[in-house]
């Protein structure tokens, strides 16, 4: 992710550090971060977390890969939920999937990876 | 099961986005399964709402195994299997296994007997078990049953329980909740569960119970909800703890005698039940906490007590012996009704006249088969908080005379345009005509609209086009043609256009309609056409659709009047056209249906 998030004019304190379990760092932009409540409660809350002061934020809990899912996953979210919630409903509304404007804007996640995810999907409220 | 696979949706839906995604990306295939099944072998530490989430949406996607269960059985609190026709033995040696299963529900499980009950025997954290239905249940059964004294919800309704096995039940004594309804349960039965003083609710309906047996409710300090319908009691002794009666098809002499005080009742069902003097059977009936009050189809003549339920929101007086004369009772309590249905009864338009501006906050309506005319729609105008109304097997034909300005026949349902609550409106089985249907495009809400009536014809179908929020519309033994709905362009929001009795349709018209318009289910008694691609969206949605739908199913089967019954006169169709006409639809028209 940090060659994705490579623009070098970016500000630090735009950048937020996300830390797998296994130590491997993940340098992305605040507002992607924030699509998780859960670590905008801690980048925002009023006291004075280490993860307020610094923008680092360790997971001992989530591995590498899962981490790696979930950061793709923020940026995913920022450009394509609304729109693909809307798809979503459109093919509620009209009761069919045109596989041809799914395909773009869906978020593939592998099936090896869906229980973990959704692990921490839960604990991350995303 | 429109209720099961919405519960299911629920499930996931209050769930975050990218949960849902994960669940719908783990349950998508059973190659998908594999993928998971080899990084996880069981579910600890998985949160219990994930689990079950993902549990249910597998059975929903009929997915599920007995083996992939095992994966599951240090997970899952709640499983709901109702009507579930796979559920055998096998499934039910797996979830003997769930070591910390609190509910389990396998109504209408007609697989499920005795035998397969024996696994389910020394689940001590089990508090609710359902076998509604389960015909191959019996008094075996029930003995597998007795080794989980934790039991606190026992449905058996309707199983092959006899009184032997009920009077087993006596040893389970956390039970709070038995249904026992439609098992031989008799006065003796009913004495050996006296035991069980937590008891709240108690179905009883269509057993073997009689005044006698009745006698006994006074044991069970904590009644709450009583179910004897159809039973052979017409006494009830004074309890006072109970808050909820049913005792339809009874026939009754008193409730309550005692020396008590009054009961307060919040909700009595006395449909269909034979009261000979209503005020003295609710002597002792604290009426003023009344707020449902079921009394269609008895026999009670005398609706003076109304006057005294001042709580009251639902009041259902269907085929009751109510008359516009009576109405006044209702406009009484009229402040707080919320549902009201006067089906099959005598009321007329002049009733509704004396009702309108009485009733505030009424949401639902139903005036099926009551002779009521045109002159009704502007008085229901008048009720301003109305979301549903069933007019249904009605005389309304649509069209009201008016001798003000050129326009001497006026649409009536224009009086309905200012009801901006307004989402569902029946008029199955009358007389509407195409004219009608003008102010129907200025419903900013309708999103249920049923017609059925003979004079109805191609010219109907471009006046329903701007009706925005459409989303089920049913048209009934109109005289639609081929030609009519090929022109026809649906509202952007419809998903189910119903055509059934329209007889001049034919499998090829339908079918070129539905090819024009594929996103569309299309009913009719020659074909029913689904939208196209449906298996991948019900797949792949976390379906709103079916919830939605199933919602609409309910409010369509409310107790009203039978749904598809049409009673109206019936218009032979050879006098509205020429000898010649008639010839060249032979040809077009492959069968005429016979609705």
């Amino acid at each position: 992710m940090e060659s994705d998030s490579g623009k070098l004019k970016m500000k630090k304190e735009d950048m937020v550090k996300l830390i797998s379990a296994e130590g491997f760092e993940f340098v992305i932009d605040k507002k992607a971060a924030m699509v998780s409540q859960t670590i905008r409660n801690m980048l925002t809350s009023p006291g004075s977390f280490a993860e307020t002061e610094h923008g680092e934020v360790t997971f001992p809990e989530i591995s590498t890969t899962i981490l790696e899912k979930i950061c793709q996953y923020f940026y995913w979210s920022l450009q394509y939920a609304s729109f693909y919630i809307e798809v979503i409903l459109v093919h509620i509304y009209i009761g069919h999937c045109s596989a041809h404007s799914g395909k773009e804007t869906e978020f593939h996640i592998e099936p090896e990876l869906t229980l973990e995810l959704m692990m921490a999907a839960n604990y991350l409220h995303t | 099961m429109a209720i099961d696979s919405s519960s299911t949706c629920n499930r996931i839906q209050t769930q975050s986005q990218l949960i849902q995604m994960c669940i719908l990306a783990a349950s998508k295939s059973q190659d998908a399964i594999e993928a998971w099944r080899r990084q996880r072998r069981s579910m600890e530490r998985m949160p219990v709402h994930l689990a079950e989430a993902l549990l249910h949406h597998l059975l929903h996607r009929r997915l599920l195994s007995p083996s992939l269960l095992e994966v599951f059985k240090n997970s899952i609190e709640d499983f709901d299997l109702k009507g579930e026709s796979c559920v055998d033995a096998e499934w039910m040696a797996y979830l003997g296994a769930f070591h910390f299963l609190h509910s389990l529900n396998l109504a209408d499980c007609y697989k499920v007997n005795s035998a397969a009950l024996w696994p389910v025997t020394g689940m001590s954290s089990l508090k609710e078990l359902d076998l509604s239905r389960c015909s191959k249940v019996t008094d075996a059964g029930v003995r597998h049953l007795l080794s989980i004294p934790s039991l606190e919800k026992l449905c058996i309704s309707e199983t092959g329980v006899t009184a032997n096995g009920v009077i087993l039940l006596s040893s389970l004594t956390n039970l709070s909740t038995l249904d026992l309804g439609g098992l031989p349960v008799t006065d003796l039965a009913l004495s050996s569960l006296q035991g069980l003083k937590d008891l709240q609710h108690l179905d009883l309906w269509g057993t073997k119970i009689s005044n006698e047996g009745a006698a006994l409710f006074k044991a069970f300090p904590r009644l709450s909800f009583l179910n004897v319908a159809w039973t052979s009691v017409t006494k009830l002794p004074d309890v006072s703890s109970l808050k909820c009666l049913n005792m339809s098809n009874c026939t009754i002499d008193s409730l309550f005698q005692g020396e008590g005080d009054k009961v307060p009742l919040e909700t009595l069902t006395l449909s269909g039940a034979t009261v000979s003097d209503v005020s003295l059977a609710l002597s002792n009936v604290q009426i003023g906490c009344v707020f449902f009050l079921d009394i269609s189809y008895s026999s009670i003549d005398s609706f003076y007590f109304l006057s005294h339920m001042g709580a009251i929101t639902h009041l259902d007086l269907g085929s009751s012996s109510i008359t516009d004369d009576l109405v006044e009772y209702i406009v009484s309590i009229g402040a707080n009704l919320r549902y009201l249905s006067l089906s099959n009864t005598r009321v007329s338009s002049t009733g509704l006249g004396i009702l309108a501006g009485h009733v505030p906050n009424l949401e639902t309506i139903v005036l099926s088969f009551c002779s009521i005319d045109d002159t009704a729609i502007s008085y229901l105008g008048m009720m301003p908080s109305l979301k549903v109304v069933h007019l249904s097997s009605t005389k309304v034909k649509g069209l009201i005379y008016q001798e003000i300005g050129n326009s001497t026949w006026f649409p009536s349902l224009s009086s309905l345009e200012n009801l901006s609550y307004l989402e569902i409106l029946e008029l199955e089985g009358t007389h509407i005509r195409d004219a009608a249907l003008s102010p129907l495009s200025s419903f900013r809400r309708l999103s249920f609209l049923s017609l059925g009536s003979s004079y109805l014809t191609d010219a109907s179908l471009p006046l329903l086009t701007h009706v925005q929020k459409l989303v089920h519309l049913g048209i009934h033994n109109a005289v639609l043609t081929n030609a009519g709905l090929d022109c026809f362009s649906p509202p952007p929001a419809l998903k189910l256009l119903d055509l059934m009795g329209c007889w001049l349709l034919t499998e090829d018209g339908i079918r070129s309609f539905h090819k024009k318009h594929p996103n569309l289910e299309v009913r009719h008694d020659l074909v029913n056409l689904m939208p196209s691609n449906k298996d991948r969206s019900v797949s792949l949605s976390p379906s709103k659709t079916t919830s939605k739908i199933s919602l609409l199913k309910q409010q369509r089967n409310m107790p009203i009047s039978p749904p598809r019954v049409n009673n109206s006169p019936f218009v032979d169709q050879r006098q509205k056209y020429t000898r010649e006409e008639l010839l060249a639809m032979q040809f077009s028209s492959t069968s005429f249906s016979s609705q």
